[in-house]
């Protein structure tokens, strides 16, 4: 009550009822949309049935399946370092946005954020063939180097790891900009103020006050676009020609070519699984950062 | 100028876009160890001044020197001067104790020497048990202290409060006035601080200057300014005033319009128009006589020690502080002569009609 400084409102039996009416909607749509299914993807990745997730008996053979076959775990090692690769790449280069935008106090100020976030009003997929443009082996850049003699033979840039990197860096670095902007609320330029009349040249502030400061920022925007990089489909699929394997394609693989859909939902939980321990550990290291 | 620690000559800061200056050729020098309160209305240009001085805003033209060196070129975080925020600015990622001795870490104190004197600038401000908190867990007068101590463990050659009390509660207000004074006293070190505050310009700085758009009005001790104000502006921004304005009949006499005689101690010439201002405290109750007005009490809040009436004197107001232990006190629609020495009518201008 204190904590939040609002006057503490009594919840009386009636107002309490007043309460769950309230919540029924919502909780239904979660319930509908998002429990269900995932108790029924649950359910189907230990079915013993091909296409039915429910009647047929149960079966741990999909997940032997899944965590034995060494090619699987090729391609969750696959997902991760492209998962931990693109965040790299993502936040390095979202960082200096990031951090302009907030620091600015130029009128331009919110027309360069909408337009640092503005290749979210097109679709990943429309974004993709754009980068199949840019860097197919007849696309822009090969064209160039070509053009200029510079090489006869196509350079390797798409339909390899390369390409589907490049594209998702791209195509999640304004999901990492607007949640590094989110979360640097404790930047103040009082405190770089303060920092350089102590003596801090403006290395030293950078390093001692604005970094340590944005790090929750930084941290919610590498999460973000990990875990969009490790659930992404259409980019390594596309950019990847069918040679990059990752938990997404694999998933999408099982379930419309070999219409295994139980593997594909042991897939996605392995899946799950992978992304929960992330946030755990992420949630871990933020509590320790404000603690 | 050498026997002044902080020169400040000059001083112009024009912002790009704006028509007139927002600090316009201010001029003042400060001795070693002495605090200066520059005191004005928002928007005076007094913050500003502190921002240059501090560094982190560049003039336009003038120059600062400190101890004798020119230092508007140079960069602020070689300047050596402590300063205080508003809003203290304490980092929140560091503990207490980290906060003091980030300064002592950018000078490259080594880490022995910085726990003690650590230690010490936090006993000064009563904050020798709380080094190991994070600031954010210190109440508002806490972190207040923090910063003073913070700002003071580098030994600064100059130390600049940026309207350091406006954050606190009244009570607590009262109390790190004093204590900032007697820190202040005790280091010895020269201070500037910004406030809008009559009362903390008045009771903590050894001079102030009055400033109005951009401009400084006067400078002087605080005495100085309540008694002798240069002009209308700073005697209306401290403290309270009639203001009375009249034609000079004879020497030392001004027929106020609508009040009759005022004699005042001050030349002017005869038949020029004066402006003249009466502080309440300085009425009397008393027959009716030279120097004297009667009217009805029309107004009468009780103050404790002091009694402020009003009365309405040929369609003038005029307002009097009574001191409560004076015998007999007014009461409301009761006929009062309220009277004036005239030494202590304050003369403000002159003007030839």
């Amino acid at each position: 009550m204190s904590a939040t400084g609002a006057p503490a409102q009594q919840i009386t039996g009636s107002n309490r009822f007043m309460l769950l009416i309230l919540l029924v909607p919502g909780l239904l749509a979660l319930m509908t949309t998002f429990l269900l299914p995932m108790i029924w993807l649950a359910r189907a990745s230990f079915s013993t049935s091909s296409m039915a997730a429910f009647g047929g008996g149960m079966t741990l053979e999909h997940y032997h399946a899944a965590l034995t076959d060494p090619f699987y775990w090729k391609v969750a090692m696959n997902t991760l370092s492209l998962g931990v690769t693109v965040s790299f790449f993502a936040v390095i280069l979202s960082y200096p946005i990031a951090l302009f935008l907030t620091r600015s106090t130029s009128r331009w100020r919110g027309v360069l954020t909408a337009l640092a976030v503005a290749p979210l009003l097109t679709s990943a997929v429309v974004r993709t063939y754009g980068w199949m443009v840019i860097l197919g082996d007849r696309g822009v850049i090969n064209g160039t180097l070509q053009a200029l003699s510079l090489t006869t033979d196509p350079v390797r840039l798409s339909n390899n790891t390369f390409g589907a990197t490049v594209a998702l860096v791209e195509i999640l670095m304004p999901y990492s900009i607007l949640a590094m902007l989110a979360g640097f609320g404790r930047l103040n330029p009082q405190l770089e103020e303060a920092a350089s009349m102590l003596g801090a040249s403006k290395l030293r502030v950078f390093w001692r006050i604005i970094l340590p400061l944005s790090l929750p920022g930084i941290l919610t925007g590498a999460l973000l676009v990990f875990v969009l990089a490790i659930s992404a489909f259409v980019t390594p699929r596309l950019m990847g020609g069918g040679r990059v394997f990752v938990l997404g394609t694999e998933v999408f693989q099982e379930a419309t070519v070999t219409l295994n859909w139980p593997l594909a939902a042991a897939l996605s939980v392995v899946l799950l699984a992978l992304f929960s321990s992330v946030i755990v550990i992420y949630q871990r290291a933020l509590r320790r950062l404000e603690a | 100028m050498s026997e002044h620690h902080v020169v400040v000559d000059n001083l112009v800061k024009t912002y790009p876009g704006a028509a007139t200056p927002s600090v316009d050729h201010v001029s003042f020098a400060l001795p070693k160890g002495e605090m200066l309160a520059l005191l004005g209305p928002s928007g005076c240009g007094k913050t500003t001044i502190l921002r240059m001085i501090a560094g982190l805003i560049e003039p336009t033209s003038g120059a600062i020197q400190l101890n004798g060196r020119e230092i508007s070129q140079t960069p602020v975080h070689k300047r050596n001067m402590g300063m205080v925020f508003q809003a203290y600015a304490l980092f929140p990622h560091m503990t207490v104790a980290g906060n003091v001795a980030f300064g002592l870490e950018m000078r490259g104190i080594p880490h022995s020497e910085r726990g003690p004197k650590v230690q010490r600038a936090l006993d000064m401000v009563k904050l020798g048990h709380l080094g190991d908190r994070r600031v954010t867990q210190l109440s508002g007068g806490q972190q207040q202290r923090c910063a003073i101590a913070r700002s003071l463990v580098i030994e600064p050659e100059l130390l600049l409060l940026d309207e350091p009390l406006s954050n606190l509660d009244a009570k607590l207000r009262d109390e790190m006035r004093d204590e900032i004074r007697e820190i202040q006293s005790r280091t010895g070190v020269t201070a500037i601080f910004v406030t809008h505050d009559q009362d903390e310009a008045l009771s903590m700085a050894d001079r102030l200057a009055v400033m109005s758009a951009g401009k400084i009005e006067q400078i002087g001790t605080p005495r100085e300014i309540f008694d002798a104000p240069a002009n209308e502006f700073v005697a209306g921004f401290i403290g309270a005033g009639n203001f009375l304005s009249g034609r000079v009949t004879a020497p030392g006499e001004a027929e106020i319009e609508g009040l009759g005689p005022l004699r005042f101690e001050a030349p002017a010439r005869i038949g020029s128009q004066v402006n003249l201002m009466v502080r309440p405290h300085r009425f009397k109750l008393a027959a009716p006589g030279p120097n004297a007005f009667t009217g009805q009490v029309d107004s009468l809040v009780y103050r404790g020690q002091i009694l402020t009436l009003g009365i309405s004197v040929g369609g003038k107001r005029l307002t009097a502080d009574l001191h409560t232990h004076a015998g007999h006190l007014p009461a409301k629609g009761e006929t009062v002569t309220l009277a004036v020495a005239p030494g202590d009518v304050t003369f403000l201008s002159e003007a030839a009609a």
